[in-house]
């Protein structure tokens, strides 16, 4: 590794110029080029194996167990020749040298030992959709177009695992309940473990656990309350890395009106103590409305025992409405509660989100109020993308199902949007993506959390997200936040959501099922179609029209198709979209990441596995770097805006991240969650803060110093 | 007769009257950037550093122990030692802070000793740092300079040699390995320290402008002298330290141009000019970029990032909560 640093040629330098200036002022696009070229003749290509044909490596492949079998024995030799002919055919190149490093680095096949790579991007592509198509060679065709043409780019755990021998889970992200007793939490605990060595973000829900200093078996002061959880929890997700490709990761979520809030939040501070301090588990709040009014009123927040709640009304904590049962709750002298000020507890958010990014916010009356299927939405996962309904589970001494609950598991991908407006057939390329995250949701049975297992057997739920807004918006020239931004993203998400429906619908009839409990949703009583059927979402200005010149657009008339089809044949997933924050997969995408402003020009990126990179926005020059302002220019509004125009045409929810400099206060996070809830946004996802270098102190020459 | 003895009993501190606002908005960054390095996942980098050869550990356990004694240095006789030449009260306030966050820094190198490296290994390198003829060379040189009744403006520029430029032999090598992907999260805590540093070097260095100004011309020019020939003395023990640790892995030649590039920005803090030209200081840019903690987008489930910060709290008013 230390030989080439001092080559001039090395492309880590190569790429580290992207972030200082030339000498006229410009950035160095070319250097980083340089750097993705010099990374594959320098290191790429001396370390692939290389096989004389494709016959030759499949059966290598194959017989060394590094493919799986059975997805190539779904097709004719004929086939395969002609999907990889194909494949190759698009002369694929990475255009960024963080794109090449991170795929060679953390999705390519590799030898057992490490050292050489057994696949190109194509070969990931082409054995990515043999797999999800099943033995269908028109659909493994569609899928390898839809992906290599950048349109489509399912998650992590699919295009990391799918058609290799050895592979962990394809989905991404679990979703666990616990209840008030220690099998529950036991068994929580094991599954955490379970998930995260096949590789899966895991979320718990803490809510329904007693609090510090609850009785047990009626003895007052006994419970240690849930800081010791997330403690174990916390060491769980260390000790269980996945395969040693990354540390596992998990989040807890707390409701608001837990009497173990405030400790819970003050696991972050950076003074806590080392016994209570959570350096790696992720936290989340869920906030009702009623915080809101109370905190409005200025009024203290009652918090109450989960433990007596469950007595007195009979099921968790989490089951009930905090806003609707709050005043009945408060006068009820069963249930024991304590209280804080309610805009001081807004402003512990705040303090700890400014030295921990933490905690994540779920607003969970809007969440409900806007999901479609039946059900309540307690908690959310680790991208607070994911909003579905569970149910709990009841164990036995032994820990084996006395009643098996649900739980949530999603899988997800996400279209370029950019990629997809130049593709100009939304509906293929919508119809193709819920079909690879269908079929992920069918291949996938996770046995050994029942629960998780019977909850995607059950819903199908799949999460189709976007990224790249920021991207295509620069590139046509239009300013992020910008009415026309705003007017396109509406259009947009309006149009992904007729086609992802309609697919869903189709898969219904093909299979002759729908999700359970469709009959109890509002796309069974066709009430969810209202707000489409009564008006347009289509372009009102000429340039978001012009945006969309050439592709047909849903009209009122399609929204009313589509409601007697799914009234009459059924939708075949519970839920639809979710937009994640996209990370990984889009910088190998070549993206802006999700549907987020930019965080800087040239970003750098800082992973475990690939160091510090550089990674310049998609579609940038040096003649359109106007456009290209980030996101703590644009500020916490314009981002508001552009989500909740997504938002109102998202089943699930969007992972929103507020960006602020760090002279900022909590006054001013506190007005942009304010906003965010009033707006009808569902989940905040982390606060990032920016410090600019004191002046005197900067590096000089730096594009992502300078403003 | 006790009563003769005069004591001598500072004046209450007054923020509300600054002679110098810069100890305000300096007080207020380095308030702000307060830190533990509790709150960095070490453990995580345990995987990584086992990927790191012998030679390479010793290496990186060597530049720690000497960076360990340079931030003692800085926190029992350094800061210390400029108080008394504090010309406001705010100015002695603001070295507290900074004598403070150096012993938060020495304890961190002990969290990262702790976590990755054997009791054995850390015991040898230590022993190691108390033997080295050129780090013990190095702290004899500030230390002289740091001696009690020296001349007040020569302890700063020693106290900026020491910030802005001795450090950064050491600070260069976790800026290599995170460019390396190896041990980013060491490099995170690493980033904490270096933004601390820059500020500390950026004050002293201009408290000493601010004396150094109202000084005659020819009194200026012996103080001129003496740093550069102080930065002369530094450089050349800086250079053999330098080829010691490095020569083994091939890295001098691109360290000391490094060392070119801070001995300049050192200078700068100071008011003067630079020593080493152009040419010779054109830092890997690898290096160069990775010094930068701002805008950093970090993922979370593998680091902590080094840009969070205590966020400065105010109450929520009436028209806040309009809806």
């Amino acid at each position: 590794m230390l030989d080439s640093s001092l080559n001039e040629q090395d492309y880590h330098a190569l790429n580290a110029m992207l972030n200082l200036y030339d000498g006229d002022g410009n950035i160095r696009f070319d250097a980083d080029r340089m750097a993705a070229r010099q990374y594959f003749l320098q290191h790429v290509n001396q370390n692939t194996v290389f096989f004389h044909s494709l016959d030759e490596k499949l059966g290598y492949l194959v017989s060394e167990g590094y493919y799986e079998e059975a997805v190539l024995d779904q097709y004719s030799k004929n086939f395969m020749r002609a999907i990889w002919d194909a494949a190759y055919g698009k002369k694929f190149r990475f255009p960024t040298f963080l794109g090449a490093f991170k795929y060679y680095t953390s999705y390519t096949l590799k030898t057992r030992d490490g050292q050489r790579y057994l696949e190109r991007y194509e070969d990931r592509v082409v054995m990515t959709a043999l797999a999800l198509a099943r033995g269908d060679e028109d659909l493994a065709m569609t899928f390898m177009e839809e992906i290599l043409d950048g349109r489509f780019q399912p998650a992590t755990p699919t295009f990391l695992n799918a058609g290799k021998a050895s592979r962990g889970e394809l989905i991404s992200c679990f979703l666990l309940r616990l209840e008030d007793n220690m099998e529950s939490i036991g068994r929580g605990i094991n599954s955490a473990l379970q998930l995260s060595k096949r590789g899966g973000g895991v979320a718990l829900l803490l809510t329904n656990i007693r609090e510090h200093g609850a009785p047990i078996k009626g003895i007052e002061n006994q419970s240690s309350g849930v800081i010791p959880v997330m403690k174990l929890l916390e060491d769980s997700f260390s000790y269980a890395n996945q395969l040693g490709a990354r540390q596992g990761a998990g989040a807890v979520y707390l409701n608001a009106h837990h009497p173990d809030i405030m400790r819970f939040l003050d696991t972050k501070r950076e003074n806590a103590d080392e016994k209570i301090r959570i350096k790696t588990l992720s936290l989340g709040v869920v906030i009702p409305d009623i915080t809101f009014e109370l905190a409005k009123k200025n009024a203290d927040m009652y918090l109450f025992s989960p433990h007596d709640v469950e007595k007195v009304y009979g099921v968790p904590f989490s089951e009930i409405s905090v806003t609707e049962k709050y005043h009945e709750m408060v006068d009820d002298k069963r249930i024991r509660k304590t209280k804080v000020n309610a805009r001081e507890f807004f402003q512990t958010i705040a303090e700890i989100q400014f030295e921990s990014g933490y905690p994540y916010v779920l607003f969970e009356d809007t969440a409900n109020r806007m999901n479609p299927v039946d059900g309540r939405i307690n908690m959310s996962n680790l991208c607070s993308e994911i909003l579905q309904v569970n149910e709990a589970s009841e164990f036995n001494d032994d820990l084996s199902y006395a009643k098996m609950g649900s739980d949530i598991s999603c899988n997800l991908g996400s279209l370029n949007i950019a990629k997809t407006m130049d593709g100009k057939d939304l509906g293929r390329t919508v119809g193709a993506a819920i079909r690879a995250l269908t079929a992920v949701s069918e291949m996938s049975a996770i046995d050994s959390v029942p629960s998780v297992r019977r909850g995607n057997d059950d819903s199908h739920a799949i999460g189709l997200g976007q990224m790249n807004l920021h991207g295509f918006l620069a590139r046509e020239h239009i300013h992020y936040g910008s009415a026309e931004g705003v007017e396109f993203t509406s259009v947009y998400f309006a149009a992904i959501a007729y086609h992802a429906i309609r697919s869903s619908c189709e898969l219904a009839q093909e299979r002759g099922a729908s999700f359970k409990g469709f009959e109890k949703s509002d796309y069974a009583s066709g009430t969810f179609f209202d707000k489409y059927t009564d008006r347009d979402w289509l372009p009102q200005s000429d340039r978001v029209t012009s945006l969309f010149g050439g592709m047909d657009l849903p009209t009122r008339d399609d929204w009313a198709a589509l409601k007697a089809d799914v009234m009459q044949h059924g939708m075949f997933n519970r839920n639809l979209q979710a937009v994640p924050p996209t990370g990984s997969i889009s910088y190998i995408n070549n993206s802006t990441s999700s549907i987020h402003p930019i965080v800087s020009k040239i970003e750098i990126r800082k992973e475990g596995k690939i160091g510090r990179v550089y990674y310049p926005a998609a579609f940038m020059n040096n003649e359109n770097l106007e456009y290209y302002r980030d996101a703590y220019e644009i500020g916490p509004e314009a981002l508001i805006d552009t989500y909740a125009a997504a938002t109102e045409h998202v089943d699930q929810g969007l992972s929103l991240t507020l960006f602020f400099p760090a002279e900022a206060t909590t006054r001013d996070i506190n007005k942009a969650q304010i906003y965010a809830w009033k707006k009808g946004i569902k989940t905040i996802y982390y606060v990032r803060l920016r410090q600019e270098a004191l002046e005197g102190t900067e590096v000089q020459g730096c594009v992502s110093c300078t403003l | 007769m006790k009563d003769m003895i005069e004591t001598k009993i500072p004046r209450a501190i007054n923020w509300n009257r600054l002679d110098d606002d810069k100890d305000l908005e300096v007080w207020n960054r380095l308030t702000v950037n307060f830190w533990l390095p509790e709150k960095v996942p070490l453990s995580n980098d345990i995987q990584s550093w086992a990927t790191l050869t012998d030679h390479e550990k010793q290496l990186t356990i060597r530049v720690f122990t000497g960076l360990t004694l340079l931030d003692t240095i800085q926190n029992s006789v350094g800061a210390p030692a400029l108080m008394p030449d504090a010309i406001t009260p705010h100015e002695e306030a603001v070295l507290t802070n900074i004598a403070f966050m150096e012993a938060v820094h020495a304890r961190s190198y002990s969290s990262i000793f702790s976590t990755l490296c054997s009791t054995k290994e850390i015991d040898e390198a230590f022993r190691w740092s108390d033997e080295n003829p050129h780090l013990q060379a190095k702290a004899k040189a500030i230390l002289d300079t740091y001696a009690p009744g020296n001349d007040p403006l020569k302890r700063k520029i020693a106290s900026v040699f020491l910030e802005s430029f001795l450090f950064y032999s050491g600070f260069y090598l976790p800026m290599y390995w995170s460019s390396r992907a190896k041990l980013t999260n060491t490099a995170d805590l690493i980033r904490l320290i270096i933004r601390d540093e820059a500020v500390h070097g950026y004050y002293i260095g201009y408290k000493f402008q601010r004396g150094y100004e109202k000084l005659s011309a020819t009194e200026q020019q012996d103080l001129k002298d003496y740093a550069f020939s102080l930065m002369f003395e530094l450089y050349d023990i800086e250079n053999q330290y330098t080829e010691e640790l490095y020569d083994q892995i091939g890295l001098t030649e691109d360290v000391k141009v490094f060392l070119h590039y801070n001995a300049n920005k050192a200078l700068q803090n100071l008011g003067f000019e630079a020593l080493f030209p152009p040419e010779v200081s054109e830092v890997n840019p690898a290096i160069l970029a990775a010094l930068s903690p701002d805008s950093e987008n970090h993922d979370f489930f593998s680091g902590s990032g080094s840009s969070y910060v205590i966020g400065k709290a105010v109450a929520t008013e009436d028209e806040d909560w309009d809806f």
